[in-house]
């Protein structure tokens, strides 16, 4: 009898067994071989070499990398967690007009293919030429500056492109949430004299925090695992700028995939799972312990 | 009975998802089996299927004159195109089945399939007539090892692209005096220049560091980004890159089609777009352009051919042995010439008036004396990155060219020894 239930399921086991455990068996076992240009159609295992290779990949720049990816999750998900409360809020204040207007526009960016999205700030907004940044300076009788050429404000540039883009998503996640919290609340906490700011610490904030923390969670990995804004808006072959800014993965991808050596990049694949996976689950654990 | 159903669907819907790993019959022919390799016989039809990543147009432009040379022979060639051919011979480059016979790309690959083993050399199917009239250059950028593996069709290289209505007096026959033109007619405030290009990418910035006796890799497979001509040729370049702009593509080009540029360093792909914007443009070599040293600019040459596929070379040797003399004919290169503004590769085409008169093919052609052919072994694949690097270090970031020279030498040797 105990095999019903996995009978039933079956159809949608082998699905994820398809689409997600044998692409990662396969980068497993890829990564223990010496598949590469010279050996396309007769490679062999040579056990962990590969690994040992790989680890070297994991040095002093790497740490600079694990650096600055760190300081992009943690500035990230601080702005957007903050501006997303308080535009959701500010959707939800009583008596606003155009409303729905308001939320469709603020969908736009997350509705656009990201690539476009990218290249539009790269030539739109931070170009030398043609950019309305310079056109500003410009205007202002300033020199031109080329902000993607310094690893300070090609950063900046990045985490306020990656602000636009992601934030419809927590923007969406903290408005619903605020539909959730019980009016009659806000109501007996005027009457017992309480201000804005107080309801907002008090109600608002304590009622949305179970609902919000999933989507929190789920953007940090994605901010995390962050390559293209980076990688798209400094170091795209033919548009490569000054800036020396690299997260864990573009650094990866620059070290290790450009190569045709698919046991190597397989390796460092590997790695760099076991490392999400230790990320994810120091994440988890926080967000119980809470 | 409900559960009986359900049960049911579950297990059809299961089996139904792996329905797609069964194995098809292959339908080409085999070597070794009974349909015996090169045993086709004139009066069979045979279909030469060629895979490529370009112009559409182009393809149609050859596809029509091979077509028409081999009518008699009863041999159909198709062009299909497949966007990143380079990961589709990757997959499929050793399938009989499902892959082409042949393929159309550029030569700077050729090395990767080389070494990946799936091309057959042209001498297993071709005597060597096919490459007679073929201008030099574009047959060595054919040979790995001393071994042709790749028919050249046209070539591209950069040229000198200027406005006739803004460039003002001669173009200038050494680069001191196009240096002194360009600060003297280019205001970077005010978003006018004399000259752009794309400074910080090693295919543009090749006419200086080749000039200058330097280079990016070498025949051995030996990159030369801290040898210490490349450092001067990188290093003279500097000075140039300062007053052109930002250097991407999208911005250089632009610049010029808005009338912002009077010159443009690029090839013939920008032309299209030149002449949508409406600009009357003219054209001359960088061959007639010297450096301090003497030497003439020496940019890099792109050779568009074809490769002959092993699994294709055994199964219609003889059909793309006449495919390929079709392809080398003077008229696929007049065609291309005429239609879309192709420099051949063969010499012989260049006879005709009407290409003869053409000022941006000839103009290649001219440059074809001085251009070298890019490295066409694999790992040039891998060296675009540290090359790239490099230039923008010196031209973007302000570093110090002997510093930024041996940093990217190092990332060169690295990617290089990770290939292996």
């Amino acid at each position: 009898m105990r095999k019903k239930p996995w009978l039933y399921s079956a159809p949608a086991l082998l699905l994820i067994l398809i689409v997600v455990v044998f692409p990662i068996g396969y980068t497993a076992y890829i990564s223990l071989t010496n598949m590469n240009l010279y050996h396309w159609a007769d490679f062999r295992v040579i056990g962990l070499s590969n690994y040992a290779r790989a680890l070297f990949k994991f040095d002093s720049g790497f740490l600079g990398a694990l650096f600055t990816t760190l300081l992009w999750t943690v500035v990230n998900m601080a702005l957007q967690l903050f501006c997303g409360f308080w535009i959701a809020l500010g959707l939800n204040a009583k008596g606003l007009r155009l409303r729905r207007l308001y939320k469709t526009l603020l969908m736009l960016p997350w509705a656009m293919p990201a690539y476009v999205s990218i290249l539009l700030w790269r030539v739109g907004i931070f170009n030398t030429e043609f950019g309305l940044l310079n056109q500003w300076l410009t205007a202002l009788g300033l020199p031109k500056y080329s902000i993607l050429d310094n690893t300070v404000t090609a950063f900046l540039a990045c985490l306020a492109l990656n602000l636009w883009m992601a934030l419809p998503f927590m923007i969406a996640t903290i408005d619903g949430a605020l539909q959730s919290v019980d009016a009659s609340l806000y109501e007996s906490a005027s009457l017992d004299g309480a201000g804005f700011f107080q309801k907002v610490r008090f109600i608002t904030v304590p009622g949305i925090r179970a609902i919000i923390a999933p989507a929190a969670v789920m953007t940090t990995f994605i901010t995390f695992k962050q390559f293209d804004i980076v990688y798209l808006l400094t170091q795209q072959k033919g548009y490569m700028t000054g800036a020396n800014l690299n997260t864990v993965i573009t650094y990866a991808y620059q070290n290790a995939f450009v190569s045709n050596n698919y046991g190597l990049s397989s390796a460092v694949s590997m790695l760099l799972f076991v490392l999400i996976i230790l990320f994810s689950l120091a994440t988890n654990r926080s967000l119980r312990e809470e | 009975m409900k559960k009986a159903i359900s049960l049911l669907l579950s297990a059809a819907l299961a089996l139904g998802m792996l329905a797609g790993c069964g194995q098809t019959p292959s339908s080409a022919p085999q070597s070794g089996s009974a349909a015996a390799p090169g045993s086709e016989t004139a009066t069979e039809p045979v279909t030469i299927k060629i895979w490529h990543d370009g112009d559409e147009a182009i393809m149609q432009t050859i596809a029509d004159t091979v077509n028409s040379r081999l009518s008699g022979d009863n041999i159909t060639v198709t062009f299909e195109k497949k966007t990143g051919l380079s990961d589709q011979l990757k997959l499929y480059g050793s399938d009989a089945a499902n892959g082409p016979d042949m393929y159309f790309y550029a030569h700077d690959s050729l090395g990767t399939f080389v070494a990946m083993d799936i091309l057959a050399p042209l001498s297993e199917v071709a005597g060597a007539d096919v490459l007679a009239d073929a201008l030099p250059m574009t047959v060595e950028a054919g040979q790995i090892g001393g071994e042709q593996y790749f028919l050249p069709v046209y070539f591209e290289t950069l040229v000198f692209l200027y406005n006739k209505a803004l460039w003002q007096g001669d173009i200038p026959t050494t680069t001191e005096d196009l240096y002194a033109y360009m600060q003297a007619n280019t205001d970077t405030a005010a978003g006018t220049y004399a000259v752009v290009n794309q400074h910080s990418t090693a295919y543009n910035v090749s006419p200086f560091i080749n000039g200058f006796g330097g280079y990016i890799l070498n025949e051995e497979g030996h990159p030369g980004l801290n040898d210490p001509k490349t450092i001067e040729g990188v290093e003279y370049n500097k000075k140039f890159a300062a007053l052109q702009a930002d250097g991407d593509y999208n911005t250089v080009t632009t610049l010029f089609n808005e009338g912002k540029a009077a010159a443009i360093i690029g090839g013939p792909w920008l032309v299209s777009g030149i002449r949508d914007a409406g600009i009357d443009f003219g054209v001359a070599s960088l061959s007639d352009m010297t450096l301090p040293n003497g030497n003439p600019l020496a940019p890099y040459a792109g050779v568009q051919g074809v490769g002959v596929l092993k699994t294709g070379a055994e199964a219609h040797p003889e059909a793309i042995g006449k495919v390929l003399a079709a392809l080398a004919s003077p008229e696929v290169g007049v065609a291309l010439a005429k239609s879309s503004g192709c420099a051949p590769a063969n010499s012989k085409a260049y006879e005709d008036p009407e290409v003869a008169a053409d000022e941006l093919i000839v103009a290649i052609q001219k440059t074809a004396e001085t251009a070298q052919p890019m490295p066409n072994i694999p790992e040039m694949g891998v060296l675009w990155g540290p090359a790239e690097s490099f230039l923008v270090a010196v031209n973007k970031s302000g570093e110090d060219v002997a510093t930024a020279a041996e940093t990217a030498q190092q990332a060169a040797l690295q990617a290089i020894a990770d290939m292996q």
